[in-house]
């Protein structure tokens, strides 16, 4: 991209404005930042050496945070088959995959942790609001990728099919949905990583998990516990990531 | 001889289209019989063939395939179905599925409602789809994916799933243009020489005329949705294939432009 003319400097003018009021408005210290590095230093060194005594937690926690994530997961395909259907433009008009897809949009556009903190308001503290809000939160992206999935099918084998004598259901099963499969097997794990990742902090907002401990250790100044969780985090994480690239290989 | 295809005064217009796709189209195929219809792109050959094989409603005249007429309002009951075959310029196969899979796809149409769901295909079903890809020379490559496969072994499989479906009458859409030359006068033959072997009758379009002439017994040229002759391939001549390909003249306003 590139700025040229009256509008480019008006534009440059703009971002350059934007930059600044930022930092008069937030009264950006420097004396603070260059104080700030033996405070580090030492939040560092209580962090130092992790204790190994939380392990017991650290499995409960991310066993929680597991179930979470499976259980917020399978609520999104199940909310998110209907609604995909609803939001394709191959198998319905337009006066409903419009608004569908907007209700799809407006669902994505709030933040998980808001959710989760309005889900624990409604149902109180634990995993069930946790789940809830995975499920909620996943739908919005779910919902449109199983949309995609639909209306990305080739329709020429479905016509050969229907040439050849098959009924409906017939091609839905080997024009269809072999063509569906990998594509929704892929989404799904896609957001099941992600459920996975934002649901380690559900625990902060009291929606169940892993978080609860790190910010339990956090404000209880146990800096070497709440760093052995972060590792168990930070493993967990990379882990997931390593499976999940493994699993989508093998649909292609 | 009887008639396999009966096309009387048909003419059809795709929804939303200025000009008529097929205007009063009149001919016919015998049971057998090997024909081509010749012409350039959009001179309507495409919609023909899929108006022939049920896919297309909304059109005025008469028409019967293997002697039941068809409804011009609604698709043929699905029980007349297998009996037109139907190949397809961009092969229309199942990419991620395997080769014997697509070719059983061919037999759904002839298994009951029930088997063709539950997926569990007969001996017989299994004998046919395997002659069918012997016959089309690629029995070797049964357990592979469609999406392996070259263009010329991809019209093979889409052949092979054609005969499984046991055809008295085969439509071919363009069945070679997407081939080299070598491998589309290959698959033709293999076409043709499988219909004439099984008693079927073949009706393929094509925008070769050397391709029509090599492998039809009859030629039907087509231009801007109407019949401009049918002839026996022996009395194909150039006049005749050169007048279907000819250039459309510039309107006289077009050329004034430019002299402004």
């Amino acid at each position: 991209m590139q700025f040229r003319g009256f509008g480019g400097f008006v534009t440059s003018a703009l971002i350059a404005g934007a930059i600044l009021w930022s930092f008069v408005t937030t009264d950006v210290e420097l004396s603070r930042l260059m104080s700030a590095g033996p405070r580090i230093a030492d939040f560092l060194g209580r962090m130092f050496p992790p204790d190994p005594t939380v392990m017991a937690e650290i499995k409960k926690g991310s066993a929680e945070t597991l179930r979470i994530a499976i259980l917020g997961t399978l609520g999104a395909v199940i909310l998110s088959v209907p609604l995909g259907i609803l939001a394709s433009e191959t198998m319905v008009s337009p006066a409903v995959f419009r608004p569908i897809r907007t209700l799809l949009a407006f669902i994505r556009a709030i933040p998980l942790i808001l959710v989760a903190m309005l889900m624990v308001g409604a149902v109180g503290l634990g995993p069930l609001p946790g789940i809830i809000a995975v499920a909620f939160h996943a739908t919005g992206m779910l919902a449109k990728f199983y949309a995609e999935a639909i209306d990305g099918v080739s329709r020429a084998p479905i016509a050969a099919l229907e040439s050849a004598g098959a009924g409906p259901l017939v091609r839905l099963r080997y024009a269809i949905w072999p063509q569906m499969a990998p594509v929704v097997a892929r989404d799904t794990i896609f957001r099941f990583e992600l459920n996975l990742r934002e649901s380690l902090i559900l625990g902060i907002v009291g929606a169940g998990g892993i978080g609860f401990y790190i910010q339990t250790y956090v404000r209880s100044f146990q800096y070497d516990k709440a760093a052995s969780v972060t590792i168990a985090v930070v493993v967990m994480v990379i882990a997931i990531e390593a499976i999940n690239v493994a699993l989508r290989r093998r649909f292609t | 001889m009887s008639t396999a295809v009966e096309v009387d005064d048909l003419s059809f217009a795709h929804t939303g289209a200025d000009l008529p796709a097929l205007e009063r189209v009149s001919f016919r195929v015998s049971a057998g019989e090997s024909v081509a219809l010749l012409g350039p792109s959009g001179a309507g050959k495409t919609t023909l063939l899929a108006l022939l094989d049920g896919r297309l409603q909304g059109w005025s005249g008469r028409v019967s395939v293997l002697g039941a007429p068809l409804d011009p309002d609604r698709p043929p009951p699905s029980a007349r179905r297998p009996d037109t075959g139907f190949v397809f310029q961009e092969f229309a196969l199942v990419e991620r599925s395997s080769v014997l899979r697509n070719v059983l796809n061919g037999r759904l149409g002839r298994m009951s409602p029930l088997r063709a769901l539950l997926g569990s295909p007969t001996k017989h079903d299994l004998e046919i789809a395997r002659t069918a890809l012997a016959d089309c020379g690629i029995a070797d490559l049964a357990e592979r994916r469609v999406d392996s496969l070259s263009g010329g072994q991809r019209q093979r499989v889409a052949i092979a799933r054609c005969l499984a479906q046991e055809p008295r009458l085969i439509l071919a859409d363009e069945p070679v243009s997407n081939l080299d030359p070598t491998r589309a006068g290959e698959v033709l033959a293999l076409l043709t020489g499988a219909a004439q072997a099984r008693g079927a009758t073949a009706l393929f379009s094509s925008h070769q005329p050397d391709l029509a002439r090599r492998f039809a017994q009859r030629i039907i040229g087509m231009r801007d949705g109407r019949i401009a002759f049918d002839v026996p391939t022996s009395e194909l001549n150039d006049d005749a294939t050169a007048e279907l390909y000819r250039e459309v003249e510039p309107l006289p306003g077009l050329s004034l432009r430019a002299v402004s």
